[in-house]
């Protein structure tokens, strides 16, 4: 089966890819907006920006299926996925298989399966991931497959989202046991589980008009506050801190506006690896105390997998973050604020 | 979801798999475990969010002597949380000897051992927010960290043990969202139990009779009922529901509300270790995830066996508050600024005896002699505690001389007489009040003399100080200000024999299939330990207790259905 894989340098692609080299039965090409970045050279790589709707169609030519990892600003997401579905649809590439997230349920809480009502996204990136999702279902209404996998929020070594990010505020004593407003459910899930699920989800039978969603969360993963301080602990982040909703949301509100413009400015300046703390995003405080939990009995009966636990995956993305020492600070664009 | 009684209409039948009457810490803890399972749970509150004067009548009644026993509707909050909205936060697991028979502890042996309790203490830390279940000093810090005392060993004393603080966590405030969110669980608030009705049979409750202040009366009819309401509480409903049996539920035998017990505690004597201040550890420690921890001195099991000595535990104290020969600013302002703290936390600050002029003017020469001291104390205590979110558990004191009293915290033996009644006034839902009759044995007392003898005897022998106290005051030292608060204890006692207990070795009221109770009512002995802690680890064992029953009975009704 030829694959391809869009987004292929982000975490979650760059992972996939490696996968997909270990399988017999798929060939896996990687494409990504900006190929420089790639450093292995025994992939195939395509040069590609998902919203040239052109250049897209081109490059899908003579390809099975597509795997939609793709991040970045509202524009990559939504418009990316519109454009997606139009070349696929035009190119005769049959699969995508897209890389939602948890975010398209919103505010909503509790146990969350696939067919719970979508509730209207608080952020932009919700809203974006929504959309993506509504040209993947246009697409599947004309006749294509696709597979919608919504994912929690993905970890694992190399994370620099949940683990070195995490980590550091962990180090400088600004996250910690957050009491209330750390006891949402963290859905945290390793990276190698969204690869499994990818994978499966490529050879997945759907049946003519089904659209299958799969939420992806290990059914093991804790509230955040365990997981912060069980991190915490790993990385040597002791005495872990108790932090209240009022000094978070002083240090998000209050600092975060004036930290995040001086990080722009100093990037405009070309100082990308600058020593500022980094800011707390609003969207990731609410996030913390939301207490919705992703049903993953779907995935793990159709997709099969084999869950990752989360003290295999602690320890290992601890002792990535420890063996990183300091790892350098990338410039954390907007994709990333929220999950 | 959370829910007012007041919208409930009058006359209405609830159901339910489990009604558990009382949202405190075992209540809560065990509406969590079942909901998690799937089990409809119906958690009747009789406050509400917050503290209400009317509602916190309803704890009113009498005590046999004001001196022994604080007034019963102080140290208990009757709003949703329970009395952990005002606890200190002390955590720590009872001693496997707790749980043994003692010959030299009459009516000591519980019906399940420590390890029968054990599994559910590490759950029951982490909702108390106490961090790891991890109360030896080694296993906490490591065997490097600094001793209590250095250069102390000693067979018979240990030192290691340790006591761990919840935040102090408001049961009510921290685990409101999971409840309201629970699809399993209806809190309503503003519902009192007032009564529990049997079946025909007289064999098992057929409803729990609840109201409001308002006057709407409703039932509850469940197939299981826990009483979570407090260890006085817990007494009071079961006697006062007497329409089918006359003495009340449970108390064939007449044990209901004897065997009342608290902790027997007090500040006694001067211990002064020798060599530098830097030798002795008696500030908080900070374990690893946060938790303020603090060693505290204990005998060894063996040794309370072989003297004959009750459970008990000796932390290093500062003197007594109310003399100003302390010379010691912090506690003089304490002293003075005792009326502008709570009963329950300032009760120690009165000791009975009205100050005179001259006592304030020497308080207020303390403070005037010691201002870098008390500045410092003010500052710290405003940053850890005013304005921390895990709260500095208590005033400690720079350790200036080495000299310490210590505060003891000991186990009293249970006795029959010491016990909790109904009164013959009601309150404004027509319950009798209370009267609370505690006693203690003079053998409490020896105990600790004992075990006061034992560690001066060990602190000599090291050489690595000298413990003395007034013998012919000790009584009067560890009653000055009657018994400890808060800790209700063993008014319906777990044991075999329903001669001699309320409750069996699953906490289910003898001869009543399907009442059960939660909380320290059921301890048959009250350790060195403060409460709580146990108390939800009882309730996650209960938890699974009723799960498991449930369950049987599901599938016994789906065969039933099947064939």
């Amino acid at each position: 089966m030829k694959v391809l894989v869009l987004g292929a340098t982000g975490y979650i692609g760059a992972h996939l890819m490696k996968a997909l080299k270990q399988l017999s039965w798929a060939e896996p090409t990687g494409a990504s907006r900006a190929r420089a970045n790639v450093q292995t050279s025994d992939v195939d790589w395509l040069s590609l920006d998902t919203r040239d709707y052109a250049a897209l169609t081109a490059g899908l030519k003579g390809f099975d299926a597509v795997v939609n990892c793709v991040a970045g600003d509202r524009a990559s997401i939504a418009h990316g996925a519109f454009s997606l579905t139009e070349a696929a649809m035009a190119a005769g590439c049959s699969r995508i298989v897209h890389l939602s997230s948890m975010a398209v349920y919103g505010a909503a809480e509790g146990l969350i399966k696939e067919d719970s009502p979508l509730q209207q996204p608080a952020g932009w990136y919700g809203a974006a991931k929504r959309e993506a999702e509504r040209h993947m279902r246009g697409f599947a209404e004309r006749g294509g497959e696709v597979v919608v996998l919504r994912p929690g929020c993905v970890f694992g070594p190399g994370s620099e989202l949940w683990v070195g990010r995490t980590g550091r505020w962990l180090k400088a004593g600004r996250l910690g046991d957050l009491g209330e407003a750390g006891d949402g459910w963290s859905n945290l899930v390793h990276v190698d589980d969204i690869c499994q699920a990818a994978i499966a989800a490529l050879r997945l039978p759907i049946a003519p008009g089904e659209l299958p969603i799969f939420n992806l969360a290990a059914p093991d993963s804790p509230r955040w506050n365990d997981y912060f301080v069980d991190l915490a602990l790993a990385i040597g982040a002791t005495p872990v801190r108790r932090i209240g909703m009022p000094k978070l949301r002083i240090d998000s509100l209050l600092c975060g506006p004036p930290l995040k413009l001086a990080e722009l400015c100093l990037r405009y300046f070309g100082k990308r690896n600058t020593h500022l703390p980094e800011p707390i995003p609003p969207g990731l405080v609410q996030l913390w105390s939301q207490q919705i939990q992703l049903d993953v009995g779907q995935a793990t009966q159709k997709l099969g997998i084999a869950w990752t636990s989360y003290a295999h995956a602690l320890q290992c993305s601890a002792a990535w973050f420890s063996e990183s020492g300091k790892p350098d600070k990338p410039a954390i664009g907007k994709a990333i604020c929220t999950p | 979801m959370i829910e007012q009684a007041a919208n409930i209409q009058n006359g209405a039948c609830l159901r339910s798999d489990v009604c558990i009457v009382g949202a405190g810490p075992a209540g809560i803890a065990l509406a969590l475990d079942l909901s998690s399972r799937g089990i409809s749970v119906l958690l009747l509150e009789s406050g509400q969010i917050d503290s209400e004067v009317l509602t916190q009548s309803l704890y009113e009644g009498e005590v046999a002597d004001e001196r022994m026993h604080s007034p019963p509707d102080k140290y208990r909050q009757r709003r949703f949380g329970g009395s952990s909205a005002i606890w200190g936060g002390r955590c720590m697991p009872m001693d496997p000897i707790d749980f043994e028979s003692r010959d030299y502890v009459p009516h000591s042996g519980w019906p399940i051992s420590y390890d029968d309790l054990l599994p559910y203490y590490p759950a029951a830390n982490m909702l108390a927010e106490a961090g790891r279940f991890s109360y030896d000093a080694d296993e906490a810090f490591g065997a490097a960290a600094a001793p209590m005392i250095r250069g102390f060993t000693s067979e018979h004393v240990r030192t290691t043990g340790l006591e761990r603080f919840s935040c102090p966590t408001n049961f009510g405030t921290r685990y409101r969202k999971r409840l309201q969110l629970s699809p399993q669980v209806t809190v309503l608030l503003g519902a009192n139990c007032v009564g529990l009705k049997f079946d025909a049979d007289g064999q098992s409750i057929r409803a729990v009779e609840a109201a409001t202040l308002k006057g709407i009366r409703f039932t509850v009819m469940s197939r299981i009922t826990v009483l979570a309401s407090g260890g006085l509480e817990t007494a009071r409903l079961l006697l006062a529901s007497s329409d089918v049996m006359p003495a009340g539920i449970g108390n064939h035998n007449d044990v209901v509300g004897r065997y009342y017990m608290c902790h027997i505690a007090g500040n006694v004597g001067e211990l002064s270790v020798f060599g530098s201040t830097s030798q002795v550890q008696h500030n908080y420690e900070v374990a690893p995830e946060g938790i303020y921890c603090r060693r505290r001195l204990s005998i060894t099991a063996r040794e309370q066996r072989r003297r004959g000595l009750a459970n008990s535990v000796a932390r290093l104290h500062f003197p007594r508050i109310t003399d100003p020969s302390h010379r010691n600013g912090v506690l003089s302002g304490l002293f003075l600024a005792r009326k502008f703290i709570s009963y329950e936390y300032g009760k120690r600050l009165n000791d009975g005896k009205p100050p005179t002029f001259e006592t304030y003017a020497r308080h207020l020469l303390n403070i005037a002699g010691d201002p870098l001291d008390t500045s410092a104390f003010l500052t710290h205590w405003f940053a850890k505690r005013t304005l921390s979110d895990r709260k500095f558990p208590s005033v400690i004191l720079r350790n200036r001389t080495n000299r310490f009293s210590l505060e003891m915290h000991g186990e009293q033996a249970p006795l029959a007489t010491s016990r909790v009644t109904l009164s013959k006034q009601v309150d404004m839902l027509g319950m009798p009040k209370l009267r609370v009759d505690w006693r203690y044995s003079q053998s409490d007392i020896e105990s600790l003399r004992g075990t006061l003898d034992l560690i001066a005897q060990e602190v000599e022998s090291a050489g690595v100080g000298r413990f003395e106290y007034q013998r012919e005051t000790l009584e009067e030292d560890l009653t000055r200000f009657g018994a400890y608060g808060g800790h209700h204890i063993g008014t319906a006692r777990m044991g075999h024999d329903e001669r001699s207990s309320v409750v069996n070795a699953d906490c289910q009221v003898h001869s009543v299939s399907n009442l059960y109770i939660a909380g320290s009512a059921v301890f048959p002995t009250s350790s060195q330990a403060n409460p709580t802690l146990t108390l939800i680890a009882l309730s996650l064992r209960l938890g699974d207790k009723l799960a498991r029953q449930l369950d049987v009975r599901k599938k016994t009704t789906q065969e039933e259905v099947a064939v």
